[in-house]
């Protein structure tokens, strides 16, 4: 058995929570568990937050987001008509080892989204991102 | 997203709601530094409630840990759910802000 859900919002902030309630109508659907609907609510934000931040010159533009939900594996896709962003090479790398006072502010959000999904891949297509995620912590 | 506040001492003691996101961490930011006093000396940040934190809340905690270095007040924090210890740790952010398991814990260590 798989379900997929496919929406599309704009690159504004107040989006977020439709994203936010969408994902966890179809993870109790889908009977995820509260640590996988954490992890899809965290990549879902940070990536589409990246692009609303920094993938255009201002303008409203559209973000595509499809959840594809197996027994073994959750695939996200994340398409967007952003500059090209490669946040596998593009993205700061983050400070995770100084201290306090060192620490710049920023740079966490595609080093979460990395560590704790198990596969991620970007791929430009025509003038588009696409990013793809993967995680089989379904269970 | 709102959060209430309390005293133990110079202690201040925060409690969190369910999520901090994109969306509303902006307010927590507000909402932490209205109720930081400067004669504070430490703050317990109890998580107990939360059950989301993405990037943009764990930049209001850096940023609130850099203020009351400032001032030469401690921050601590306590009661993390598993996914939000896991974020923490990724981030590095347990190693530069002491965890705790309780709030009596984490405002006893303040303390000493």
């Amino acid at each position: 058995m798989s379900a997929e859900l496919n929406m599309k919002i704009e690159t504004r902030l107040e989006e977020l929570n439709r994203v936010f309630d969408a994902v966890r109508k179809f993870g109790e659907q889908e009977s995820w568990p509260s640590e996988t609907l954490f992890m899809i609510d965290l990549a879902l934000e940070e990536l589409t937050l990246n692009t609303m931040n920094y993938g255009h010159d201002g303008g409203i533009h559209e973000i595509e987001i499809a959840l594809k939900s197996e027994p073994d594996a959750i695939t996200i896709e994340i398409i967007d008509d952003g500059r090209p962003f490669d946040p596998l090479h593009d993205a700061p790398k983050p400070q995770v080892g100084a201290a306090i006072e060192d620490r710049p502010v920023g740079g966490l959000g595609v080093h979460l989204v990395r560590t704790m999904m198990d596969e991620m891949s970007y791929r430009r297509e025509g003038d588009k991102n696409h990013i793809t995620l993967v995680t089989r912590k379904v269970q | 997203m709102a959060i209430s506040t309390s005293r133990e001492g110079q202690t201040l003691i925060v409690k969190t709601e369910d999520r901090i996101d994109g969306a509303n961490a902006r307010e927590f930011q507000v909402d932490l530094e209205a109720a930081i006093d400067p004669n504070d000396r430490g703050l317990v940040l109890d998580l107990e409630q939360l059950s989301y934190v993405s990037s943009a809340g764990l930049r209001v905690i850096l940023l609130t840990a850099k203020t009351l270095r400032k001032q030469n007040a401690k921050l601590a924090v306590c009661s993390l759910s598993d996914s939000v210890r896991e974020v923490f740790e990724i981030s590095g952010f347990d190693k530069i802000i002491p965890v705790h398991d309780n709030q009596a814990e984490a405002a006893a260590a303040l303390a000493d």
